[in-house]
């Protein structure tokens, strides 16, 4: 009962995301102008961190390869959960507009409901660039097959943490009245040090952005697995993954909970 | 003196408006606040511990050096000139831009002091409490303490205002021709994210980048960068120059690209 229950959520969200991605490529030269233009955008932060390595030396044991990888798992996690579910975006405005009724009315699940509301064009960009890094990443560290399979795994791991991590963030939206700017804020500490060269990473900032903001699990944490074939730090990301995944979805429905309609009679917008 | 205090009557009505409304949303501040602390805070501390590892100096700049001019940087951003791109985009799709162009005020005008004024406030509040945290904690440099010092930061930070205002200004008016102008707005954002010195502060530059960072108008928005290092005491007339030269040309595209756009619209009414 229970399983026939996901098939079907799972197959609505695959059909929602299907029409999602027909009805952004209808404006073909804008799906393609955005798709590119975030390829472009990320690589910028190669180039950046790639001058730090230089001025600066090997940190941590940190490289450019390192600076690559780490660049590839980000994107490709931000592309992966903003691309296909875009909707936990646009959360703080779902709930301003009061246009967040008509998913309480919808008879599937709740979350990936909202989820699946909206596509990210330009998140295609960050999941093609990511791709493409984490192969040169792997080119470059000649990466066993072990190494792949492992990218492939913390891939997935790092997904759920940053799927959590956005429902956790965006849940906040039903505390405040005025959310958009302030969740925008939470989710700018989630996602910059993220971005951040890990090597740098060491002591309480490790601890903190490990344990209590989850942004080194995405990145930081599955390159250096990856390189140094650390099962230890595979187990905790994979223990905090669990962890992080359950907490969202039982804060997202303890926030929804305070949410107030503001409909303005715009049901179906 | 009553035509100037009539031409000046319509930007301090937009700042004042802006800056109360912005007052009344608290949380918009903490927003603001908490998007400085993680992308600059988090930096600094991390270039705290890097320059720690060198032995405190890396290129020739130790971090009190590195620190500020980030944080310059960062404090710039605080004033969110680069959102007027997507503000005139948005007015473009929306038909916003009709009503706009039907009032007796300048659109472009209107848009870049609503874009100062919902900044300013922001700007204020978080740069105060960082030149007083980083006071604190870290100390000024001696080239801060220079005479020629304040007058110059002054200058060059009202030039890259007016600088960011203009190149965004452009990326924006491109909506007028091209459906979605985010890609262009990125490509840029990124270009002056990278030559302004933010995430890698211009000391540590390669050579290359830093005459490309001195030379175009996305390092020229940002010099109040520059403002920190001893070479600014020799080189700012240079690099103000920079400027106002950038500040003219980018001036004249603005200005023909608006003549240009406004030709493209047709106001239907209705």
């Amino acid at each position: 009962m229970e399983d026939k229950y996901i098939m079907k959520e799972l197959k609505f969200s695959l059909y929602a995301i299907k029409k999602n991605i027909q009805n952004s490529a209808e404006l073909r030269t804008s799906f393609l102008m955005n798709v590119v233009g975030m390829a472009i955008n990320n690589i910028s932060f190669i180039i950046l961190w790639g001058f730090f390595v230089k001025s600066v030396g090997i940190i941590g044991g940190w490289t450019v390869a390192d600076i690559v990888g780490l660049q590839g798992f980000v994107a490709l996690c931000f592309g992966i959960v903003f691309s296909a579910g875009d909707g936990i975006r646009r959360l703080a405005d779902y709930a301003a507009s009061g246009s967040f009724d008509r998913f309480m009315l919808s008879p599937k699940n709740l979350l990936v409901r909202i989820a699946t509301a909206s596509f990210g064009t330009s998140a295609l960009g960050d999941m093609v660039f990511g791709i493409v890094c984490l192969v040169i990443y792997a080119s470059l560290l000649h990466a066993s097959i072990l190494q792949i399979l492992l990218m492939v795994l913390l891939v997935f791991i790092a997904v759920v943490v940053f799927f959590s991590a956005a429902v956790v963030i965006y849940s906040t939206t039903f505390y405040f009245t005025d959310a958009s700017g302030t969740v925008g804020g939470f989710f700018e500490l989630f996602l910059s040090p993220a971005l951040f060269h890990g090597g740098a990473f060491q002591g309480v900032m490790r601890f903190i952005f490990t344990f209590l903001v989850p942004s080194l699990l995405i990145g930081t944490l599955p390159v250096e697995i990856v390189r140094d074939l650390s099962f230890k730090k595979l187990l905790m990301v994979s223990v905090l993954a669990i962890i992080w995944f359950l907490l969202s979805i039982k804060l997202f429905y303890r926030a929804v909970r305070k949410y107030e309609s503001t409909n303005f009679m715009t049901f179906g917008n | 003196m009553k035509k100037i205090l009539k031409k000046i009557r319509l930007p301090i009505k937009i700042i004042k408006t802006q800056i109360r409304e912005h007052f009344y949303y608290g949380f918009r501040l903490v927003a603001s606040m908490m998007t400085t602390i993680a992308r600059c805070g988090i930096l600094l501390i991390l270039y705290w511990y890097v320059y720690r590892l060198n032995n405190g100096v890396i290129n020739g700049t130790t971090f009190l050096f590195a620190a500020w001019s980030i944080f310059f940087y960062f404090a710039f951003l605080t004033l969110q000139l680069r959102t007027i791109a997507k503000l005139i985009m948005q007015d473009v799709q929306s038909g916003n831009v009709e009503i706009l162009f039907s009032k007796p005020i300048s659109y472009l005008s209107y848009r870049m002091w609503w874009q100062v004024g919902s900044g300013i406030y922001y700007f204020l509040v978080t740069t105060t409490l960082g030149v007083i945290a980083l006071a604190f904690l870290i100390g000024f440099p001696t080239t801060m303490k220079i005479g020629v010092f304040i007058p110059t930061l002054i200058l060059t930070f009202f030039c890259g205002c007016i600088l960011s205002l203009f190149i965004y200004s452009i990326v924006g008016l491109f909506s007028f021709w091209v459906e979605d102008i985010n890609p262009i707005y990125w490509i840029v954002d990124k270009m002056i994210m990278i030559l302004g010195g933010s995430f890698l502060p211009i000391a540590l530059f390669p050579a290359l980048m830093y005459k490309i960072s001195l030379f175009s108008p996305f390092g020229a928005a940002n010099m109040v960068t520059h403002t920190v290092y001893e070479s600014w005491r020799t080189n700012w007339y240079q690099l103000v120059g920079v400027q106002l030269f950038w500040i003219i040309l980018l001036g004249l595209i603005t200005y023909f690209m608006f003549k240009k756009a406004k030709e493209k619209v047709s106001v239907n009414g209705g």
